[in-house]
């Protein structure tokens, strides 16, 4: 009798620390991201300067929904690929990842620097987007069917980038590797985001949009639980 | 004393033979009877036909391939046996090499198919892109491997990324394209390999030519991986002896 007890009170005292270091690690990188803004003002200002790039060479002239779309996504991947590669790099650099190894789980490191990373890509995606429809003047059909795509594409986005910056900061001459191995992977993303975003500018409704929704979906579920599973050989030597 | 070094463990010296003997045999003769064998006449085919012979048993042996390398992928994260990195890796290299060839042969035969008459090589048909874009990730694996120095680390994060790209690989090959209109064989409307689609001639030469290529692929596989596992042990008895230590090639 007093073992049936126990056992959920243990599983639930794990999941509490499990989810305090979690926590803790998102906390950490908050604060060393708020000291410095490094990262943040990386990612927005390079997808200020390609949003500015594209408006100058598209010229005033209206474009179609799907170069609009494409813009979009373009500009967001790339920007992503770009600015969302530090956070492993620093722990390496700074001599702070056997600390870390030593006082955290892997799992734990990942769901931290997860977070971190979805929060940087909610900024970026929230301030390129809305500079975006400003500046191409674009009027948005479906706004409900264009924020949950640009959701479900930052979701997919994040599981894919962390878990592979998390492989970079292993390797001795990192530098550009990141969009050479995040770009290709990424393709179903860019693919049925800007599918899903043509048909949101557009105006059509979700169901219209259905088959580039799951795959977004699909997508980011599949990355994120391999990203789990995988991140622990990534992590302990 | 010059040592031997010993490949006996990696692959069977008598079925290697065997293997080799019968694709030497069976691939000639596929090269004989797909370029001159008589096929059903078609319109707009006609004998860009005799492709199916080629094309299509590269990307069985680029599938075939695709698999292994993430099969040894996931072995050696689990073990952690060199031999498995060594294998992943000449997996993965054959699987750039069939897929690459794949694609060029299937770029010939759209030329004259799809986009006869437009001067076009290649539109963006999706099944196409997605194969590209295949490769592209297989040429990310190999510049990530490049970029690490450490051999143990050097093996372990290319197996994650390995693992975690086969993950991605049914969007690219069989969801997305699935959405997308697509001219490609085997799409709706478009016939392929299916009971009435083949011609009953052409069946005795494309089924032994996905056997053969997949022999091939599995001859250059061993050759590779022993000439691999033959390199790391005289490195690691050459880092030995630099070292002065005898225990080099465990």
């Amino acid at each position: 009798m007093r073992e049936h007890g126990r056992v959920p009170l243990l599983a639930s005292i794990l999941l509490m620390n499990w989810l305090t270091g979690a926590w803790a690690v998102f906390r950490k990188d908050l604060r060393v991201e708020l000291r410095s803004q490094y990262a943040a003002n990386t990612l927005l200002l390079f997808a200020l300067a390609a949003l500015f790039l594209v408006a100058f060479a598209v010229g005033p002239q209206p474009l179609s929904a799907r170069v609009r779309a494409a813009l979009l996504w373009i500009v967001l991947l790339f920007a992503a690929s770009i600015g969302l590669g530090r956070s492993f790099v620093a722990e390496y650099e700074g001599g702070t990842a056997l600390l870390l190894r030593l006082h955290t789980r892997a799992s734990m490191v990942f769901a931290g620097k997860l977070l971190f990373n979805f929060g940087l890509v909610v900024l970026l995606t929230l301030v390129a987007t809305s500079v975006f429809l400003l500046l191409l003047g674009v009027s948005v059909g479906t706004p409900g069917l264009f924020a949950g795509t640009l959701a479900l594409g930052a979701l997919g986005l994040t599981s894919a980038t962390t878990l592979l910056s998390a492989l970079v900061a292993r390797a001795s001459r990192g530098g550009p590797l990141l969009p050479v191995l995040l770009l290709p992977v990424l393709v179903p993303v860019l693919v049925s985001g800007v599918g899903a975003t043509r048909k949101a500018l557009l105006g059509q409704g979700w169901g219209a949009a259905q088959d580039e929704l799951l795959t977004l979906v699909g997508f980011a579920g599949a990355t994120l639980s391999a990203a789990v599973v995988l991140f622990d050989y990534v992590w302990v030597d | 004393m010059p040592s031997q070094v010993q490949t006996q463990g990696l692959v069977s010296r008598r079925l290697y033979r065997v293997v080799r003997g019968t694709v030497v045999v069976v691939l000639t003769g596929i090269l004989i009877a797909g370029l001159l064998g008589k096929i059903p006449q078609l319109d707009i085919l006609e004998q860009s036909a005799r492709n199916l012979y080629f094309h299509v048993p590269m990307w069985f042996a680029l599938m075939a391939a695709t698999i292994v390398s993430a099969y040894h992928s996931a072995q050696h994260l689990r073990h952690g046996d060199r031999i498995r990195d060594l294998r992943a890796r000449e997996a993965a290299r054959l699987g750039l090499i069939f897929g690459g060839l794949g694609i060029v042969t299937g770029m010939v035969w759209a030329r004259f198919t799809w986009y006869e008459g437009t001067g076009v090589w290649w539109n963006f048909d999706p099944k196409q892109s997605m194969a590209a874009v295949l490769l592209l990730i297989y040429g990310g694996y190999f510049v990530l491997r490049d970029a690490i120095d450490a051999p143990r680390t050097r093996g372990r994060i290319a197996a994650v990324y390995n693992l975690f790209a086969v993950v991605t690989m049914p969007f690219l090959l069989y969801i997305l394209p699935r959405q997308m209109p697509s001219l490609h064989p085997g799409g709706e409307g478009s016939p392929a390999f299916s009971q009435t689609d083949l011609a009953p001639a052409m069946r005795w030469v494309f089924y032994p030519s996905v056997l053969a290529f997949l022999g091939l692929c599995w001859l250059l596989y061993t050759q590779r991986v022993r000439l691999a596992w033959l390199r790391e042990v005289l490195r690691q008895k050459a880092l030995g002896n630099a070292h002065g230590d005898g225990d080099a090639a465990h």
